[in-house]
């Protein structure tokens, strides 16, 4: 019996070790970070649906971004080195608030410090501070127009 | 001995988790994404935050969290990025409802991204696991016209949305300012 026991346990251990999973529920350990990208909507950037992953950011994508933000799409901070973070609080804030602290740094690069928590492959932040703003300077639409094309301005009737 | 061939037996196991095939019985549509597959699981739905933390808020932060389901074949944290609906809609009003409960879903797993490996989720049919009826994703919308009731009017939502306007009015289509669409236009009639 206790041999078995041992043998269940065992495997249930390799299982988890293998897997680099976490128990369901249980807390993962995060840690400080502070790390610099641009805010992405993480459909576009992810899916292809608007092409691919460089027609997605800056400026051809900033309509798009915004609009992917107010429909409640998890917002991304990319890194140079192409890594994405989830953003699950930004300075406080829940991310689905219908606020416009989310919506008015669409496609900024930022310096954001926070806690990282890593899942499944996923990288997430809890962003407590935004350390710099430097603005929108990836001017995709010199290679890309406007992403999707319908995002593109309208002359008012 | 015996120990090493658990351990091995643990790692297969495991492995075969990992690339397990969630197409099977799948009635998700086909959108034609980078890296898609049909994928139809069962998990529980949960605050990502809370999942993730222990930071947890009533019912799932209410609609102003992001949430995900933990998927019971593997135990992984799977991050759902959209509904089934075509107009730049989340996941979090079609998940809300079962805020911690078991439920099936059926959906695509997408993407392929070369420094980011893992797929995200696109949910479009859910439902109490065991029950019949499957549920569209399409929660959305309505909930928008809900809280935005002063937006009402003809067309997409998205141009009518006043936090996008707000926004739209501050720093013009490309991010750059008034000026700039204005150039634009006057460029591209």
């Amino acid at each position: 019996m206790l041999t078995k026991l041992f043998q269940i346990t065992l495997l249930a251990t390799g299982t988890l070790i293998g897997s680099g999973l976490t128990p369901a529920s249980a807390s993962t350990a995060g840690k400080v970070v502070e790390i610099k990208g641009e805010i992405i909507d993480t459909w576009c950037y992810f899916s292809g649906v608007m092409g691919d992953s460089d027609a997605t950011r800056g400026t051809a994508h900033h309509t798009c971004a915004l609009w992917c933000a107010a429909g409640g799409i998890p917002v991304g901070v990319r890194t140079e080195e192409g890594e994405v973070y989830m953003v699950l609080k930004f300075k406080g804030e829940d991310p689905l608030e219908q606020s416009d602290t989310i919506m008015e740094i669409q496609s900024d690069i930022i310096t954001a410090r926070g806690m990282h928590y890593l899942r499944d492959g996923v990288n997430y932040i809890v962003v407590e501070d935004v350390v710099a703003n430097d603005g929108i300077t990836y001017l995709s639409h010199e290679d890309y127009d406007s992403v999707p094309p319908f995002s593109a301005p309208k002359k008012k009737k | 001995m015996i120990f090493r061939a658990l351990l091995a037996s643990a790692f297969l196991f495991t492995a075969n988790a990992h690339a397990a095939d969630f197409s099977k019985g799948s009635k998700a549509k086909e959108w034609n994404l980078y890296g898609e597959e049909k994928a139809l699981f069962s998990g529980k739905v949960v605050d990502i935050l809370c999942e993730l933390t222990g930071n947890c808020a009533a019912n799932c932060g209410d609609g102003k969290r992001h949430m995900g389901i933990v998927r019971s074949a593997d135990n992984q944290l799977i991050a759902v990025l959209k509904n089934r609906q075509a107009s730049f809609n989340g996941a979090t009003e079609d998940l809300l409802p079962y805020c911690n409960k078991m439920v099936d879903v059926d959906g695509l797993m997408i993407g392929e991204d070369e420094v980011v490996t893992t797929k995200f989720y696109m949910v479009q049919l859910i439902r109490i696991s065991g029950e019949d009826k499957w549920n569209k994703t399409t929660r959305w919308t309505k909930q928008w016209r809900a809280k935005n009731p002063e937006a009402k009017g003809k067309g997409a939502w998205f141009r009518r949305d006043p936090r996008v306007k707000k926004q739209l009015a501050k720093t013009g289509h490309f991010g750059l300012g008034l000026e700039f669409d204005a150039k634009y236009l006057e460029e591209n009639e």
